[in-house]
C-alpha cells in the first residue's frame, strides 16, 4: 500500500506500506518539475515492488526517501 | 393487565428435538406450542408474553436455499401474526446463528420486532449485527439459562413496541448506529471525569469504544519480480473523463474496474480524479500520480516486472464505513486472486 498518510495505513493493518510523497501526488511530485517528478514517482513504486518481494510479519514501513544524505545545520 | 405479548420462536432442528446432522436439511415446519428450550423460553417470559408458535428450520436448508425458506417463515409469521420473533440462541454456531439472523430479518421485514441470541464471536455478528438485535450468549449451551433470560427480558420490550437505548446500556451487541441522545451533562465535564478517575485508577468507561484494526497475515512475497503479474488499485476516485460510469465522491458503495490493456500511461484526457477528500487538480494533470501506470510500463518494457494486469480497480475511499470497505476489498482481492496476480500496488490518497 502506496499512502502519504503512511501511519494511519499502519495503525489499521496494512502489513506493507510505503511512504508516499504527499496526499495530492502520491507517486511523485508536480514541483519538481518533470524529470525529477518522474524520477521521484519511480523511486516510491520501485520501493513499493520491492516491499512486496520482502517477508513481513506485521505493518511494515519501506521508506523510498531513506538513505538521502542528512545536512546537520 | 395488558395482553401477553405474542412471541414466535426460532429454533433449528437440533434444538427442535428433530435430529442432527442427518437432520439439517428439514424444510420449514411450524408446531402451536413452545418446543425444546421454548418451554425455559416460556417459563422466563412468565404471564408477559406467550409462545404462539415454533418455527423450525435445518441449519442447511436455510444456508442452501436462503431465498426459498426465508419466503416459508415469512409465510408462517404472516399467519401467526405475533408481536416478535425470538431466535435461538445459537451461541458459538455459524449455520444457526446466520439462520436465526436470517430468520429475525425475516420479520423486520415484516415489521415485526425480533431478536436473537448467539456468542460475539459467532460470524454472524459480524454479518448482521447493524440489522438485527443480538444479546450477547455464551459459546455453548451451557449457558442456555441466562441466554433464555435476557432473549425473554428483549422479546417483553420489543414485543411491547418499546424503544431500545444504547447498547452498552441495554446490553445487546452495538449495531453501530449513532442516534442523538441527551447524556446529561456537557462533553468536557464528562471528559474531565474521565481524565480524573483515569489519573486516579479508579474505573471509567470511555464514550468512543476502541475498536482494534484487522491483525492480517502479510502475504508470501513475490519470488521473482521479472515474472510476476503485477496488478493496480486506487482508492483515490480514479473515473474515466467526465465519470460516465457516476461513481460517487465519498461513502462509495462499489468500485469499478477497468481495462488497461491497451494504455502505457493514463492521461488527463482519458481520466480524472472525483474524491471528495482532497484537491483533485494535481492528479487531473497526470493521473498517473494514483494509479503508477506510466512507472510500470517501464519496468515491464525493462523486464523487471513479469507484466501489468490487464485490470485495473479504482474507488474512492472516503468516508467508507469499515464494513463496506471491508467487503468491497475481499471483492477486489477475489477478483486478482481468481486471475492469478502475484502482487498488488495499492494506492492510497
Amino acid at each position: 500500500m502506496i499512502s502519504a498518510i503512511y501511519s494511519f495505513a499502519m495503525t489499521t493493518g496494512a502489513n506493507r506500506v510505503v511512504r508516499g510523497a504527499r496526499i495530492e501526488h502520491v507517486c511523485g511530485d508536480p514541483g519538481l518539475g518533470p524529470e525529477k517528478d518522474y524520477a521521484y514517482g519511480m523511486r516510491i513504486v520501485k520501493k513499493a515492488l520491492e516491499a512486496i518481494t520482502v517477508p513481513v510479519s506485521g505493518p511494515t514501513l519501506f521508506d523510498p526517501h531513506e538513505g538521502e544524505a542528512v545536512h546537520a545545520s | 393487565m395488558t395482553k401477553p405479548v405474542r412471541v414466535v420462536h426460532y429454533l433449528n432442528q437440533f434444538f427442535a428435538g428433530i435430529g442432527g446432522e442427518e437432520r439439517a436439511d428439514a424444510g420449514v415446519s411450524m408446531r402451536p406450542e413452545p418446543v425444546g428450550p421454548g418451554r425455559a423460553l416460556q417459563a422466563a417470559l412468565g404471564d408477559g408474553g406467550r409462545i404462539v408458535g415454533t418455527v423450525i428450520c435445518g441449519d442447511n436448508h436455510i444456508a442452501e436455499r436462503e431465498g426459498e425458506a426465508v419466503a416459508a417463515i415469512r409465510a408462517e409469521l404472516e399467519s401467526l401474526r405475533p408481536d416478535v420473533v425470538v431466535a435461538g440462541p445459537a451461541f458459538g454456531s455459524g449455520r444457526y446463528g446466520l439462520a436465526c439472523a436470517a430468520a429475525c430479518r425475516a420479520a423486520s421485514a415484516l415489521g415485526i420486532a425480533a431478536v436473537t441470541g448467539m456468542h460475539p464471536d459467532n460470524p454472524a455478528v459480524e454479518a448482521d449485527r447493524q440489522r438485527v438485535v443480538i444479546v450477547p450468549t455464551a459459546e455453548s449451551a451451557t449457558g442456555m439459562q441466562p441466554a433464555l433470560a435476557s432473549l425473554a427480558r428483549f422479546a417483553l420490550r420489543l414485543g411491547r413496541g418499546e424503544t431500545m437505548g444504547p447498547a452498552e446500556v441495554e446490553g445487546y451487541i452495538g449495531q453501530g448506529k449513532r442516534r442523538v441522545w441527551d447524556r446529561g451533562r456537557p462533553g468536557y465535564q464528562r471528559a474531565l471525569d474521565m481524565l480524573l478517575d483515569k489519573l486516579h485508577g479508579r474505573p471509567f468507561t470511555s464514550e468512543v469504544p476502541f475498536r482494534a484494526p484487522d491483525r492480517v497475515t502479510p502475504a508470501t512475497p513475490v519470488a521473482d519480480l521479472s515474472r510476476a503479474a503485477i496488478a493496480m488499485v486506487t482508492t483515490g476516485g480514479l473515473v474515466r473523463k467526465g465519470n460516465p460510469d457516476r461513481q460517487v465522491a465519498a461513502n462509495a458503495t462499489r468500485y469499478h474496474r477497468h481495462s488497461i490493456k491497451e494504455l502505457e500511461a493514463l492521461t488527463p484526457e482519458g481520466w480524472e480524479a472525483y474524491h471528495a477528500g482532497y484537491f483533485n487538480h494535481l492528479v487531473n494533470k497526470n493521473p498517473n500520480y494514483i494509479l503508477p501506470l506510466s512507472f510500470l510500463r517501464d519496468l515491464e518494457g525493462k523486464g523487471q516486472i513479469g507484466r501489468v494486469h490487464e485490470w485495473m480497480y479504482a474507488l474512492p475511499g472516503v468516508s467508507t464505513p469499515v464494513a463496506m470497505a471491508r467487503q468491497l476489498g475481499r471483492s477486489i482481492a477475489e477478483d486478482l486472486r481468481e486471475a492469478r496476480v502475484d502482487g498488488v500496488l495499492l494506492v492510497a490518497t
